[in-house]
């Protein structure tokens, strides 16, 4: 009865923070612009005005284009049910379930690039063209961040892994991790999400034809899938475990809100790079992953 | 019992081969009965504790027949014979006495030669039958090969089949004789005390690497697969008798210190290369076949570590890796089967391969859409389906090696990075070949008159979704199989305990399923609840969008694969627009054969200019050959005069 209860405390804690980071986000990149910007809330009033919304879809799109994205919804809320917040721990803890994450992130952008191809628009192919790969250097960096942490700790289950090293590969995973964070969620540089010009986007050319509760379910998915990643780098970074339970979820939280504002200065103070050279960004995430690990590695030998 | 089913099987065949070209129905039935017979025993010998064994006086060519059936050999025959009697269904939509009144009935009587061959390497325990049986697999793969030989492109893959298969084969009679010399008989088994086998390992690496399409090797699998009727695609690359054989006797041989890292390096090359050539190419069937090329690097990373730990005594590791390549070998064989079925069923309806002429298939393909949408999501290693399985527990093995402290971490930690840069790029390519396939818009006429396939074709294809659905939801079914093969090929590895926390996966994995389909079913509800309008697809406001301006197999693919033209030197025909008023402009992008173009071909032409050379000693001139033969002759007696011996 309580792992029930455990679990649904923890889904609501995912479901309904979760869209408070991009509003956040907003919040900064408006400030240091000298706006007033929009209301924090702003994505949950989008999202329930998107449910209440009827739906216009591309005559050539089967229903998987509408069912998909609540595909890609159940995978990132599994994949977020399976990263442990901080003193709770996380609701599920195997051998083996880092990689189950990795995996489970893959099948959303999976269903995100498919539903993105029903709908036959060039544009929406671009989106999932560079979807997909640029996912291949980002998967070969986080699988080496993966690595890096359970070579540090000797376990290969989140709950365990996410202990943070003392020396300079936690600074390098730190930087790495984030590089990936900015590109898996598609923000400044890799991707803009404010942008309205459709043949430089990625994330959000792939989405153009969704619209009502398809569109909320991406929506919220993709800020599940943001909180999920920052929360993985605080923890990959902040000593949190060395801490009482107070202490550590108060940690958690900060470093929450410190990544989320970093994401939102990013956003504020770059310009995003040119496609072409994005590869080498994530090259240079994918190389910091690997220099962390090697760090991790030598510091376990030695 | 396993004895008399594996009789009646054999005889069920035998009989096939008579019979078959005639009564097709009876040909069906013997099929059938064959499979599920050889399945029997196959399970028996996985699911009990005893392995099969017959030895009679009965000669043949000299030696007394042996046979054996044990945990590595009945891990290939249930994929045979799965495999085998799903496409004996489906040839009979796919390659039905109506549309092809010749070669049908060729095709049946090949198809029954071609499991009872197969069978027969799995069984035999002599090296000389071993041969033979080997020989004969060949030789019926190639004649279902090139059913269709009026096409000269399949008369040309044919050809490179045979000639690819047969330089193997000369590895393989090299490999037998040498081991026969050496141990006295020409009978086979565990014979790992015997060190001196152990350089004998290369040849059979070449020789079953052949077969099996191990990368710099593979030259002959994308023309072929790509070429062949879909059903025997699908056996040939969906049992990869080339990877038994390598398995097999890597089980049974000393092997060198080296091999493990040779195995592992080949293995990391082919799962990269193999999935980076399958992205760039435009034919389907010919990305699957690369997707094969692909798939055998990942069974070999795990076979290569498996090597290693052997090596190093350590057997946590090694367990884990070796359980995951096997797990691996089924899990390919279900669902690049299932692709291969899809494939036929798409080219068998518009008659085309090319990715770039199809699109929107799915309104008039539904079934055969999601079939191959769930193969592309099981191939791409993703939960819940079967793929993640095995990719899951040689990640595992690799992460434990990197936790290891021992040299071989480095190993592992590069083939845990290939191996999720190959992930990406195989979720890519199919991607690719699902959407541009069956989504959007017909970009040709040949889409726009498809019909879906028969139940001929569709019940196989459910089958081995439900095979790929059974083993991802519930791999713990499957793991006293698997554990048992482990033990076969390893005897101080037998276990039952699985080496990995796979029902806590499977029930993950049943959950999420659930999950998935529910949450896609109440979407779909909600919406139609809202209220839903169908119009024409957002493209920038632009009100006439044609087929022509969706993605293409060329542009899907041009991104990833382009990070990879220093090894696939793609062929670029590029014409401008020109003037004030152009009026056309070309791009074709077309990806060669490299790995046979740049580096077989040439080779083969040096062995051709030497074989030239050689001709030139025979001209027919009496006297000369008089000189050779006094030559020779003085040669010989200088070198006994010499006191060596002759």
């Amino acid at each position: 009865m309580t792992t029930v209860l455990d679990i649904f405390l923890r889904l609501a804690c995912w479901l309904l923070l979760a869209p408070l980071l991009p509003g956040i986000i907003n919040k900064v990149k408006a400030w240091v612009a000298g706006r007033r910007g929009p209301p924090v809330l702003q994505l949950y009033y989008d999202l329930t005005r998107l449910w209440k919304k009827s739906v216009v879809m591309s005559a050539l799109a089967s229903p998987a284009f509408i069912m998909l994205p609540a595909v890609a919804w159940v995978a990132v809320i599994g994949a977020a049910l399976l990263v442990p917040l901080g003193p709770a721990g996380a609701s599920l803890s195997f051998r083996g379930d880092a990689l189950l994450m990795l995996y489970l992130l893959a099948l959303v952008r999976f269903c995100t690039a498919w539903a993105a191809m029903e709908t036959g628009s060039a544009f929406e192919g671009m989106g999932a063209v560079r979807e997909v790969s640029y996912a291949v250097l980002a998967e070969a960096a986080m699988i080496a961040a993966l690595l890096s942490m359970s070579v540090h700790t000797g376990t290969i289950s989140l709950v365990t892994m996410l202990a943070p090293s003392a020396d300079a590969g936690s600074v390098l995973l730190a930087a790495g991790l984030f590089i990936v964070l900015l590109a898996e969620n598609c923000r400044v540089p890799f991707d803009d999400p404010n942008t309205h010009l459709e043949v430089t986007m990625i994330h959000e050319v792939m989405v153009l034809d969704h619209s009502g509760p398809p569109l909320a379910v991406i929506l919220h998915g993709a800020s599940v899938k943001l909180l999920l990643f920052v929360i993985l780098l605080v923890q990959a970074v902040l000593p949190i475990g060395a801490h009482s339970p107070q202490t550590a979820a108060a940690l958690l939280l900060a470093g929450v809100l410190a990544v989320t504002i970093a994401v939102g200065l990013v956003e504020s103070l770059m310009a995003r790079l040119a496609l072409r050279r994005v590869p080498l960004l994530l090259t240079t995430a994918f190389l910091l992953c690997l220099f962390a690990l090697l760090s991790a590695w030598r510091a376990v030998v030695s | 019992m396993k004895g008399p089913l594996l009789l009646l099987s054999a005889l069920a065949f035998a009989t096939g081969i008579v019979v078959g070209a005639k009564l097709s129905r009876t040909w069906l039935a013997l099929t059938l009965m064959g499979t599920i017979t050889a399945l029997s025993a196959a399970l028996c010998v996985l699911l009990g504790a005893v392995d099969w064994e017959w030895r009679s006086v009965f000669l043949i060519g000299g030696e007394p027949l042996h046979f054996r059936l044990d945990g590595v050999s009945a891990l290939f025959l249930v994929l045979l014979s799965v495999i085998g009697g799903a496409g004996a269904f489906y040839s009979r939509g796919y390659w039905s006495d109506h549309n092809h009144l010749a070669s049908a009935p060729r095709g049946r009587v090949w198809w029954s030669a071609l499991l009872l061959s197969m069978g027969l390497v799995l069984l035999s325990s002599n090296g000389m039958h071993f041969l033979f049986a080997w020989e004969l697999f060949t030789i019926s793969a190639y004649f279902l090969v090139t059913l269709d030989r009026k096409r000269p492109k399949v008369c040309a893959a044919g050809w490179l089949y045979l000639v690819a298969s047969h330089a193997g084969t000369v590895c393989l009679f090299a490999f037998f004789a040498l081991l026969a010399t050496r141990t006295g008989s020409w009978d086979l088994g565990p014979m790992r005390e015997y060190s001196g086998l152990a350089s004998l390992f290369w040849l059979v690496l070449v020789g079953f690497g052949v077969k099996a399409g191990v990368f710099p090797l593979h030259i002959w699998v994308p023309a072929t697969y790509a070429t062949a009727p879909s059903h025997v695609a699908a056996l040939v690359s969906g049992v990869e008798m080339g990877v038994y054989g390598i398995v097999r006797f890597s089980g049974w041989l000393p092997v060198p210190e080296s091999a493990g890292w040779v195995v592992i390096g080949l293995g990391t090359l082919g799962a990269l290369l193999g999935i980076a050539f399958a992205l760039a190419q435009n034919d389907f069937k010919r990305l699957l076949a690369y997707c094969s090329v692909e798939n055998v690097g990942v069974i070999m990373i795990g076979l290569g570590f498996a090597l290693l730990a052997r090596s190093y005594n350590d057997a946590a590791w090694g367990r884990l890796a070796l359980a995951g390549a096997l797990l691996h070998i089924w899990n390919h064989g279900a669902f690049k089967a299932l692709l291969f079925f899809g494939a036929g069923a798409v080219s068998h309806a518009t008659g085309t391969q090319e990715m770039s002429r199809l699109g929107g298939l799915w309104h008039k393909m539904p079934w055969t859409a999601g079939i191959f949408a769930l193969g592309s999501v099981a191939v791409s290693g993703l939960p819940p389906l079967n793929g993640f399985v095995s990719e899951w527990m040689i990640y595992l093995g690799l992460f434990d090696v990197s936790l290891s402290k021992s040299p071989s971490a480095w190993a592992a930690i590069l083939a845990a990075i290939i191996l999720a840069t190959a992930g990406a790029l195989s979720l890519a390519s199919f991607v690719k070949a699902g959407t541009l396939i069956f989504l959007g818009a017909p970009r040709t006429k040949s889409a726009v008159y498809a019909r879906e396939c028969g139940i001929w074709m569709r019940g196989p294809m459910l089958v081995l979704a439900v095979v790929c659905l059974g083993l991802g939801l519930a791999p713990i079914w499957f793991w006293p199989a698997i554990a048992r093969a482990v033990g076969t090929w390893n005897p101080a590895w037998t276990t039952s305990v699985p080496p990995a926390p796979l029902r806590t996966l499977g029930l993950v994995h049943f959950g999420l399923a659930v999950l998935l389909v529910a949450a896609g079913i109440l979407l779909w509800r909600k919406v139609r609840a809202n209220g839903l309008r169908r119009s024409l697809t957002w493209d920038c406001g632009y009100v006439a969008p044609t087929a022509k301006m969706q993605y293409t197999s060329g542009s899907f693919g041009g991104l990833a694969a382009g990070w990879f033209t220093w090894i696939m030197k793609p062929v670029l025909k590029l014409r401008r627009p020109r003037g004030h008023f152009p009026v056309e402009s070309i791009r074709l992008e077309r990806t060669p054969e490299t790995v046979l173009e740049r580096v077989f071909t040439p080779l083969g032409g040096i062995v051709m200019q030497l074989s030239m050379a050689a001709r030139r000693l025979q001209h027919g001139r009496l006297q000369f050959y008089i000189l050779y033969v006094v030559a020779g002759l003085v040669a010989l007696g200088v070198l006994v005069l010499m006191g060596g011996k002759p």
